[in-house]
């Protein structure tokens, strides 16, 4: 059990690299200025599109690649120079790794043997941890004789054995089909919730970090966008990366220049006729002839029922997909989605109105992309 | 005919051909087998004949010892066979020992003119042996290595480096790297990374990659009849001894040979499994 704390990390491939390690080649950081801390027994999600440095700093932690520049402490031990073995860390790696000669029984005792602890203590970890990952009954076969599923078991319980202050799950689920994958994400929060040890899991799969993680990290090119709570990251997006990023369907974004009409404010979109309200909270920062980017989730988008101020606009695709229908309106170039659970039907062309949910919907900087609070 | 008729026709034909399939190919194999094997039976034969009766190709025939009295009684040739296995035993552990290295080398690290590398070792297979003989001859002369066990064990990983090499390689890069590093986070040191969970997983190609480098060594002419004179004969040389100036003793020849190629088929008999699996599996995906 362990804190994480990391202080203004940077990470840089050389130009020339091993191949062990990684395929990026650019001389650029894979990591810049990371800082962040992990309280103890946290369970943290880093969340980012591929290449984006995630995969890198957990690397890191684990004693893989070296730290380019900042400080790592687990605990209160500066862990930059120290030997993997000497982390106290386990690690779950993405393809696996198990040793195919050896029995899952050995798999996991491979590390304790290591350790010369005694056969008995082996034996009471293996029964402890076995039952916890539903591996029971795969304990004397070979890791060539097991499914995907049951693969990424043996290797969280690997990792876990050894009760490792911090645990690191390198895009555990990534391999797996569909239906394993939402049982075995079950596991590991039942797992985490078990042993309660300092967790942290690399994704690119926002939904594993949603429903896994206390905390969620947003990376993207190596930078942090955002840290916060599942909730906060998707009500609250600190910028337009981490708005589209969380959340499926992912969050509408329209650039849209406001105008000024009488005393109110409205959103107007190039090539379309649609035009809404600008929400009121917004009417102090905002000027004639502004452009902004527009963000709505689609189920903040609603579909009036009586007569507003919004410009009809006709229905593009209609989908009924069972638990929600999906609903797009084309505006300019765009499509604009929204989803509903409400047990409704609308043709193609069919016109309606659209009211944005005031107080959900998010302005964002169109050159930088950072969010524009109130 | 009928539809009928053709039918039953068709099915007869079909259970004949199962009858006669399993037929053929075993009186294919055979043939082959005896095509393949017959020089050996051959010089079986031979061996047992007197010189009188090496010419005719009477199979009965009165059979004699005499010939293996006279080489391994008359001769030294217990003492080439023990040299013989001292260099190809020894030419093969020292591929292994620096080979295994190179291929890890080979298949993990990114180095400049990495794929040149690996192509010059596997060029020196390319090349005869005939080619290099010479300047290798006067080398040794010049540094003493002429006529001396290490000279030829040095000389022979020409032979025995570049397969084992390739081979091994191949199988060091079907194995995840992540397998490496989970052990190294288990607290195991570089060396015990590399026995414990390398060596088990590149233990088929490397058997058999050795196995067949040590019958190459084995059956090696061309360096140990150039480079050896009388302190250092392996039995490949030895054999040419009973070819003197008036006559060639057929027989003792057959003897030696027979001899020689005793250690090979044991050792080919033993690992026919391994071989074929340990080859094939590293070499297609490399």
């Amino acid at each position: 059990m362990a804190q994480l704390i990391l202080k203004n990390v940077f990470k840089r491939y050389d130009g020339q690299k091993k191949k062990m390690f990684q395929k990026k080649k650019e001389n650029d950081f894979a990591v810049k200025d990371v800082s962040y801390e992990c309280k103890d027994g946290e369970f943290i999600g880093i969340l980012g599109p591929s290449g984006c440095g995630k995969s890198t700093s957990l690397r890191m932690m684990a004693g893989l690649e070296d730290i380019t520049a900042g400080e790592m402490y687990i605990g209160d031990v500066l862990i930059n120079d120290l030997q993997p073995k000497d982390r106290n860390i386990g690690l779950a790696f993405e393809d696996y790794a198990l040793y195919p000669p050896l029995t899952v029984y050995e798999n996991l005792a491979f590390n304790m043997r290591a350790k010369k602890k005694s056969e008995q203590e082996i034996k009471k970890a293996i029964d402890y941890v076995a039952p916890l990952m539903k591996i029971d009954d795969l304990l004397n076969m070979k890791p060539p004789a097991l499914s995907g599923g049951q693969k990424q078991r043996v290797n969280i319980a690997r990792a876990i054995v050894r009760r490792p202050g911090l645990l690191l799950l390198d895009e555990p689920l990534s391999h797996l089909d569909g239906k394993m994958r939402q049982q075995l994400r079950q596991e590991i929060k039942r797992m985490h919730h078990e042993i309660k040890c300092t967790t942290i899991i690399v994704t690119h799969d926002q939904m594993e970090a949603m429903s896994l993680a206390d905390r969620i990290i947003i990376m993207k090119d190596g930078e942090i966008q955002q840290i916060g709570t599942p909730l906060e990251v998707y009500d609250d997006p600190a910028n337009e990366f981490v708005a589209g990023f969380i959340g499926e369907p992912p969050m509408n974004l329209m650039s849209s220049t406001i105008e000024k009409q009488g005393q109110k404010f409205m959103f107007t979109f190039e090539g379309s006729l649609l035009q809404v309200e600008v929400p009121r909270r917004y009417n102090k920062i905002v000027k004639d002839q502004m452009k902004v980017t527009l963000g709505v989730r689609p189920v903040d988008v609603l579909i009036a029922k009586e007569e507003v101020s919004s410009t009809p606009v006709p229905v593009a695709v209609y989908e009924n997909l069972g638990d929600e229908r999906r609903i797009s309106v084309r505006v300019g170039e765009m499509l604009l989605s929204m989803t509903t659970p409400d047990d409704v039907y609308y043709e193609a062309g069919q016109k309606v109105q659209l009211i944005f949910h005031e107080e959900r919907t998010h302005l964002f900087d169109p050159e930088t992309g950072e969010r524009i609070r109130v | 005919m009928s539809n009928h008729q053709q039918l039953t026709d068709s099915s007869k034909n079909k259970s004949i051909l199962k009858i006669l399939e399993p037929i053929g190919r075993n009186l294919g194999l055979t043939l082959f087998a005896m095509f393949a094997l017959f020089p050996l039976v051959w010089m079986v034969i031979c061996a047992f004949k007197s010189d009188a009766q090496m010419y005719n190709t009477v199979f009965v025939f009165q059979p004699t010892l005499e010939n293996f009295r006279a080489v391994l009684i008359g001769t030294d040739y217990f003492k080439a066979f023990f040299q013989n296995l001292v260099v190809a035993g020894g030419a093969v552990i020292i591929t292994v020992i620096a080979g295994v290295p190179c291929a890890y080398a080979l298949a993990r690290y990114n180095f400049k003119k990495k794929e040149d590398v690996a192509f010059q070792i596997l060029s020196f297979k390319f090349a005869p042996e005939i080619m290099v003989i010479l300047p290798i001859f006067l080398i040794f002369q010049k540094v003493g290595l002429y006529d001396t066990f290490f000279g030829l064990i040095w000389v022979y990983q020409l032979i025995t480096m570049p397969l084992l090499i390739w081979v091994v390689r191949g199988y060091f890069e079907d194995i995840s790297v992540e397998v490496e590093q989970a052990a190294q986070l288990d607290g195991y040191t570089w060396y015990e990374v590399f026995f414990k969970t390398l060596v088990p997983l590149i233990k088929p190609g490397m058997v058999a990659a050795a196995l067949l480098a040590f019958i190459f060594a084995w059956n090696s002419f061309t360096f140990p009849l150039i480079l050896s004179g009388f302190k250092i004969q392996t039995i490949t040389i030895t054999a040419l001894r009973y070819i003197a100036s008036d006559t060639v003793h057929y027989g003792q020849v057959a003897v030696a040979s027979t001899i020689a190629v005793l250690p090979e088929v044991i050792v080919a008999l033993f690992i026919q499994k391994h071989l074929v699996r340990g080859l094939s599996f590293g070499a297609v995906k490399g």
